[in-house]
C-alpha cells in the first residue's frame, strides 16, 4: 500500500473557531517519501488541517502523532523542531531582510547551515542573495520559503497553495523539485491545481466542508476529472 | 529669538528626546513583536529613577545608581514577562493594557509605600556647564544625548548585526513565519521585554537628576512616550528615534515662542502626521494578528 512507513498520523481530528467547527473527525496519514495532496474548494478546512497539524491550532479533540510521539498541544516551533513543518500560502516572506537573512533564520533555528540543497534546487536565488526579500517576485518568494523550510532536512513539509498564482514555468520547476525532494522529506500539500496534483502525489485526500470525503489513489490512477467530482 | 537661546532650546529639546526615546523603544519593539502594550515599562522607568535617587543618596554617585536602575528594571521586567505575559500573548491588545495598567498601578503603590509620597530631590552629576559656540549649556544633558546615540547604535547593530535580532525584525514582521521556521518565539519575546524594561530604567535613571523622582513620574510622561510611540510607526526604531527628535524640539522651541505651546504642541503635530500617514512616520501597516 505505501512505499515506506508511516511518518505522520492525523486522527479523529476536530477543530472549531469558537462555535464555528471547521474539521470533523479527519484523518490523515503521511507516509515515508509519499507525497500527498489535500483538495477541496476554498474553505473546506484543508489550511485549517495543515495548521492544525503543525501546531498552530489547537485541536477540539483528536490526536496528531509523528514517529509515535503526540504533537498536540506542542508549541509550533517544537513541532517544525521535530521535522515537521509550514509553509503557509500566503507567500509572506520577511519583506525588510535580505533573502540571505531569510534562509539564515532557517539555518539559525536548525543549525543546518549547508545551503547546498537550496541553491541547487534553486540557482536563481544565489543571484538574488543581497536583495531584500520584499523586492522578490512572487515565484522568487514560493522559492525561497520552500528554501528556508528544507534547512534542517525536515521529514515532512506541509506546502499550502505553492503553485497560487504563479506563472507556468516557475509551477513545473516546483513540481521537478517536489518530486526529487520526495525521496528525503515526505511532502503533504494542499493545491487547486488537479493536473499537477494527479501527476505528482502518491495519494489524494478529498475535503468537504470539514470532513475527508475520499481518499483516491495518485501517482497517474487517478484523472483530473474523477479527482474534481469529489470537490 | 537670539541665538543663544535657541541653541540651548535645541539641547534642552534634544536631551528630553533623548529620554522619550528610550523609553519608546521598548513600547514599539513590545507592540511590533509581540503586539501588547506595555503600560508597565512607565512603572521600570520609575524604578529606573528611584533607585538612581536611593543610591545616589547612598553612595554619592549618580552613575552607580543609573546602572543599579537599570539592573533592577531588567529584573522586574523579566519576572513580569515570565508570569504574567506568558499568560496573555494569546488574548486581545487591549486585554494587554488593562494588565499592563494594573502592574503600573499596582507599582505605583508599592513605591509609594517604600519611598513615600513626598518628590525626592536628584543631584546632577556633571554640573558643570560647557560651552558650546558661545552658549553655556549644561553638560549632564549633553551626556543624556550621547547616551541616547549610543543606545540607537548598539540597538541598530543588534537587530541588524546579530542573529537574534534579525529574528526579533523577521518576528516584527511576522512572528508565526518565524515559529514555523523552528525558532523559540517565547525566547525571542523574554529578550525584547528585558531589553524594553532595561531602556526603560535607564530613561529613568538619566531622567531623575533633571526632574524630581515621585511616584507619579511614570503617568507624567505617558502620553508623550505614546506620542513619540505613535508618530514614529510602531515597531520601527528609526521612526521612534525620529519622531522623539521631533517631539523634544517641538516641545523645546515650542516654549521659547509661547509657553503653552510645550504641552500643546507635540498632539497638533502628531494629529497633522496622523492624518497624512495613519501609520506613522516609519510604519508599516501592521495588522492584529
Amino acid at each position: 500500500m505505501s512505499p515506506g512507513v508511516n511518518l505522520l498520523e492525523a486522527q479523529k481530528l476536530n477543530v472549531s473557531y469558537g462555535e464555528a467547527r471547521v474539521l470533523f473527525d479527519v484523518d490523515f496519514r503521511i507516509d515515508d517519501r509519499e507525497i500527498v495532496a489535500c483538495v477541496g474548494r476554498n474553505g473546506a478546512g484543508k489550511t485549517t488541517l495543515l495548521r492544525t497539524i503543525a501546531g498552530f491550532v489547537k485541536p477540539v479533540s483528536g490526536t496528531v502523532t509523528a514517529d509515535g510521539t503526540s504533537l498536540v498541544g506542542l508549541p509550533a516551533y517544537a513541532i517544525a523542531r521535530r521535522g515537521v513543518k509550514y509553509v503557509p500560502q500566503d507567500k509572506k516572506v520577511f519583506a525588510d531582510l535580505t533573502v540571505r537573512e531569510n534562509l539564515e533564520l532557517g539555518s539559525y533555528a536548525t543549525k543546518d547551515y549547508d545551503w547546498d540543497q537550496v541553491t541547487g534546487y534553486f540557482p536563481k536565488l544565489k543571484v538574488l542573495m543581497d536583495r531584500k526579500a520584499g523586492h522578490l517576485s512572487g515565484g522568487e518568494r514560493q522559492m525561497l520559503m520552500i528554501g528556508r523550510a528544507i534547512l534542517g532536512k525536515p521529514r515532512v513539509l506541509l506546502v499550502d497553495e505553492p503553485t497560487e498564482g504563479l506563472a507556468p514555468g516557475i509551477v513545473d520547476q516546483l513540481k521537478e523539485v517536489f518530486r526529487d525532494l520526495s525521496g528525503k522529506t515526505a511532502l503533504a500539500i494542499v493545491e487547486q491545481n488537479l493536473p499537477l496534483v494527479c501527476a505528482i502525489s502518491t495519494r489524494i485526500y478529498a475535503m468537504k466542508e470539514g470532513r475527508i470525503v475520499a481518499e483516491l489513489p495518485g501517482a497517474g490512477a487517478t484523472t483530473p476529472v474523477e479527482c474534481e467530482q469529489y470537490v | 529669538m537670539d541665538a543663544q537661546l535657541l541653541l540651548s532650546g535645541i539641547i534642552f529639546g534634544l536631551s528630553i528626546g533623548s529620554i522619550f526615546f528610550l523609553m519608546a523603544i521598548g513600547l514599539s519593539l513590545c507592540f511590533g513583536l509581540m503586539r501588547v502594550i506595555s503600560l508597565d515599562q512607565l512603572l521600570y522607568y520609575s524604578i529606573g529613577g528611584y533607585l538612581t535617587y536611593t543610591v545616589s543618596v547612598g553612595t554619592g554617585s549618580v552613575w552607580l545608581g543609573v546602572l543599579a536602575g537599570l539592573v533592577v528594571a531588567g529584573i522586574t521586567a523579566f519576572a513580569v514577562e515570565r508570569f504574567v505575559f506568558r499568560r496573555i500573548y494569546d488574548r486581545d491588545v487591549a486585554f494587554s493594557m488593562i494588565t499592563t495598567f494594573g502592574i503600573l498601578i499596582g507599582g505605583v503603590g508599592v513605591i509609594k509605600a517604600i519611598w513615600g509620597l513626598v518628590p525626592r530631590p536628584v543631584a546632577m552629576p556633571a554640573g558643570d556647564q560647557v560651552d558650546i559656540l558661545g552658549t553655556f549649556v549644561p553638560g549632564y544633558r549633553l551626556i543624556v544625548i550621547v547616551v541616547a546615540i549610543l543606545v540607537y547604535v548598539a540597538i541598530w547593530l543588534f537587530l541588524n548585526r546579530t542573529i537574534v535580532g534579525k529574528a526579533i525584525r523577521a518576528g516584527i514582521e511576522d512572528v508565526d513565519h518565524v515559529e514555523g521556521l523552528g525558532i523559540n518565539v517565547y525566547r525571542l519575546f523574554t529578550i525584547t521585554f528585558i531589553i524594553a524594561g532595561t531602556l526603560s530604567g535607564l530613561a529613568g535613571g538619566l531622567h531623575a537628576p533633571l526632574i524630581m523622582v515621585d511616584p507619579s513620574m511614570g503617568l507624567e510622561v505617558i502620553a508623550l512616550v505614546f506620542m513619540v510611540v505613535i508618530i514614529g510607526g510602531l515597531g520601527s526604531i528609526k521612526g521612534t528615534a525620529v519622531s522623539a527628535l521631533l517631539v523634544g524640539q517641538v516641545m523645546s522651541l515650542g516654549s521659547l515662542i509661547y509657553a503653552p505651546l510645550a504641552q500643546m504642541a507635540p498632539f497638533a503635530i502628531m494629529l497633522l502626521i496622523l492624518l497624512i500617514k495613519p501609520t506613522g512616520l516609519y510604519g508599516s501597516p501592521l495588522l492584529k494578528r
